[in-house]
């Protein structure tokens, strides 16, 4: 008996989306019996993962149930679309990242569960330690200026080149930082 | 959810999702298992009392103790009290059906002003509800569990988290913040968060 | 009625049965009964040591008078009024000795059978002094007797306005900036950016140079606020048992124990008052730091200019303006809560050293930023945050460096693609 799971199929690139896209794809249930399925639930969702405790935010969400008359046929692929917003974006920072997903969750009788989950990108946000973003910000330095003051005094020294740098990259390993809200 | 489950193999493992407290398996002392203490429970008429130091495992014994609490038919009700906070939460005891059979869990409950900490266990005595309840120093309670952490369960658990990447975080490393930390497991595995980032190799964007 | 009123009863629910102008009726005994202490207390304080005070610098009548004898801090002194002798013992000198042009020489300064002069009550001529003056710290202790009567009288007023009124009405009058919040949690909701923290606090002040005027993060007025409010009472309450221990000195009878007790008290309230005056320095000699900026909300990729305003009187080795991104995550393990933040970008974008900034002369200058393309925007949710801010910061000679924050947003640009 095969083992029952759910494959996700993204329509597009199926990696990486902007806001405003339309996100779609199709799902298919594998190893499940009609008579078993008692509801399905699709939801394309936002969380944080990291140093913090998690958020969570369900940006699209469709249940289909066996119960409210809904016709649920695990041969045929179930189709899932909406429209991304234009935030929160996919982030891979140092304390926190932002991880878009699209969950498919089939509830079966006697209280099992299958969980099919794909995740994707939303937007082109670098990760702040990449070379990329980087080499990127020290353009943008370059490329600003600054201007005199109405007051002078003393030497002025212009903000220098390629001080835009990783904060904190080679600092030793932290000690524990509490701060009591 | 697992390491295994993680569909996308890029999240640091000390991230909170995994050592969140039920996150990792609590690993019990050789002999002992989950239903073993619940029935020490029953046996001291379902009032005891999780022992230990800050991050020690009590929060994660808890988390691993409910299911088979449950599975001996006692409703649990649970309270977590964070920092600094010093009473239970409004109206816990108008919730619809405390009864004989529920069994309330507080955990943190040395934060308890005395008074409040009184009436908890005078609340749940009259009205016959289990009471359990985790404290860094001993409330005159049945002793359930002391729990401590050691260096070989620490780098064992840490080997657990990080699966296939173990060559990111070595058991030296382990042993320098066990050291560090004196002990404080959940210290320790947010310090090898900051050194997993630091070590990891950075993907491009695209 | 149809059955005895009930004052107080069990709850049941989340509903209270009792009444709630009985309540009102408690909360306003509450706050009268604080008021009432702080009246007495002030009057008190008044009659048996102010107003003397003051009558004996302005009211008394100079005249000459004979020491009879000492002990003590005491001396009993015979001077005459209107040709009648009156004998009367006096202090030897006033508690400050603060030194005033009516104050002696020193204690034991008055010898027997010597002739000095004194001032006497014209109302009730057997009273007399020896030395005049002000006792600074008496002041101090007026502190006291206010703040009970600021807390009862404020209280009152709330209590009978807020009496017969509903909650909701209670709540819209008190807190007008709750339905502030209200409109921007609501806003956020609206906005088309989701997570993204609203730019209306920072669109809603105009600049004078350029299109906006950035909030500061933390006022120093509220920090001189928190020293003064711990430091006032503190000093108010020990300055009343430190009048009680000198008053034990100069009698002649001093209470070592009491005065054991006091020290560490007194060590804490003097450095409270140092703190304070410190805090007041810096706040002054650093004045406003005023930073406007041409456009908000910045994005990714996009460029804005910059107006710093620096006033004070100050020498400094330098001052320098940073755009910066910090990640903060809080999380609740056990028992613990804790935030964490962490610095993912920097970047100076204004710096001068060797600088003098006048009175009445601020520094200003105007520059340019940018926000690199590709970079995070900012990002609010329960747990977790993203925040961009401009800093400026400067090492004043002779004084701690100071820092200033000023949040800005950074919105994810159109497509949410990185502009090269």
């Amino acid at each position: 008996m095969k083992e029952p799971l759910v494959r996700i199929r993204l329509d597009g690139n199926g990696r990486v989306y902007h806001p405003g896209e339309t996100f779609s794809g199709e799902y298919r249930m594998e190893g499940i019996a009609l008579e078993e399925i008692k509801a399905v639930e699709v939801s394309v969702l936002w969380h944080t993962e990291g140093k913090g405790d998690e958020d969570l935010a369900v940006h699209d969400f469709h249940r289909l149930s066996v119960e409210n008359g809904d016709q649920i046929d695990p041969r045929r692929p179930g189709r899932f679309s909406t429209v991304l917003p234009n935030s929160p974006l996919s982030y891979r920072g140092v304390l926190i990242k932002i991880r878009w997903c699209v969950r498919v969750r089939v509830f079966l009788t006697r209280g099992r569960e299958v969980l099919g989950e794909v995740p994707f990108r939303l937007g082109e946000v670098l990760p702040p330690r990449s070379a990329t973003f980087w080499a990127r910000a020290r353009r943008s330095e370059e490329g600003v200026s600054s201007n005199e003051g109405s007051q002078a005094a003393g030497p002025e020294r212009p903000a220098s080149p390629g001080n835009g740098h990783p904060p904190g990259d080679d600092r030793p390993l932290p000690a524990a930082e509490a701060t009591v809200p | 959810m697992s390491r295994a489950h993680d569909p996308s193999g890029k999240s640091n493992p000390f991230s909170t999702r995994f050592t969140r407290p039920g996150g990792i398996p609590y690993r019990f002392p050789p002999g002992m298992s989950a239903e073993l203490l619940v029935e020490r429970l029953s046996r001291n008429g379902w009032r005891g009392q999780i022992l230990g130091s800050h991050g020690s495992g009590k929060s994660a014994l808890v988390a691993a103790l409910i299911p088979a609490i449950e599975r001996a038919g006692r409703q649990v009700v649970l309270m977590e009290l964070h920092d600094r906070q010093r009473r239970l939460p409004k109206n816990w005891t108008q919730r619809a059906g405390l009864s004989r059979s529920t069994a309330v869990i507080v955990d943190g409950c040395e934060q308890l002003a005395p008074w409040n900490r009184w009436l908890l266990k005078w609340f749940c005595r009259r009205r016959g509800l289990g009471l359990l309840v985790t404290t860094h120093r001993s409330l005159g309670m049945p002793d359930l569990l002391c729990t401590s952490v050691d260096l070989p369960l620490a780098q064992e658990i840490v080997e657990s988290l990080l699966g296939d990447q173990k060559l990111l975080i070595s058991p030296e490393d382990v042993k320098q913040r066990f050291e560090v930390q004196q002990g404080n497991l959940r210290e320790v595995l947010f310090d090898l968060y900051d050194l997993y980032e630091r070590r990891r190799p950075v993907r491009p964007a695209l | 009625m149809a059955r005895s009123f009930r004052l107080y009863e069990k709850k049941r629910g989340n509903r209270w049965t009792g009444s709630k102008r009985f309540g009102s009726l408690g909360e306003g005994l509450f706050f009268a009964v604080f008021f009432l202490l702080g009246c007495v207390g002030l009057v008190f304080i008044l009659a048996t040591q102010v107003i003397p005070e003051w009558r004996v610098n302005h009211a008394f009548v100079e005249s000459q008078c004979t020491v009879l004898q000492t002990r003590g801090g005491e001396a009993q002194i015979e001077y005459s009024v209107s040709g009648k002798p009156h004998l009367a013992w006096t202090r030897t000198a006033s508690a400050s000795d603060s030194g005033g042009p009516d104050q002696q020489e020193g204690p034991g300064r008055f010898a027997e059978g010597g002739r000095y002069p004194c001032w006497y009550d014209p109302v009730d001529p057997d009273v007399a002094v020896l030395a005049r003056g002000y006792t600074w710290w008496l002041w101090l202790t007026l502190s006291v007797p206010i703040s009970f009567l600021l807390i009862g009288g404020g209280g009152l007023i709330y209590t009978v306005l807020s009496l017969g009124k509903s909650a909701e009405r209670r709540a819209a009058r008190v807190t007008r900036s709750a339905s502030r919040d209200l409109s921007e949690k609501t806003a956020t909701t609206r906005s088309p950016f989701p997570h993204v923290p609203p730019a209306d606090q920072i669109t809603d002040s105009p600049g004078t140079e350029l299109a906006y005027r950035l909030p500061m993060a933390g006022s120093p007025a509220w920090t001189l606020g928190l020293w003064l409010a711990a430091c006032l009472p503190w000093n108010g309450l020990v300055s009343l048992f430190a009048v009680v221990a000198v008053n034990s000195v100069w009698e002649g009878h001093p209470d070592w124990i009491m005065i054991l007790f006091l020290i560490p008290f007194l060590a804490i309230g003097i450095g409270l008052i140092v703190v304070f005056v410190r805090q007041l320095v810096l706040a002054t000699a650093i004045g406003p730091t005023l930073l406007e900026i041409s456009d908000q909300p910045l994005y990714p990729g996009g460029k804005c200019d910059v107006y710093l305003s620096q006033t004070g009187l100050l020498r400094m080795n330098w001052l320098e303006v940073l755009l910066v991104c910090d990640e903060e995550a809080t999380y609740r393990h056990g028992t613990n809560t804790r935030t964490e933040s962490h610095r993912v970008f920097q970047q100076s974008v204004f710096r001068r050293d060797q600088l003098e900034v006048q009175h009445g002369m601020p520094l200003a200058a105007r520059f340019a930023a940018e926000v690199p393309c590709g970079a995070m925007h900012s990002f609010k949710a329960e747990h977790n945050e993203v925040n961009w801010k401009f800093i400026v910061r400067g090492e004043v000679a002779g004084w701690p460096n100071f820092e200033r924050s000023f949040p800005v947003i950074v919105c994810p640009n159109g497509h949410g693609i990185s502009k090269s």
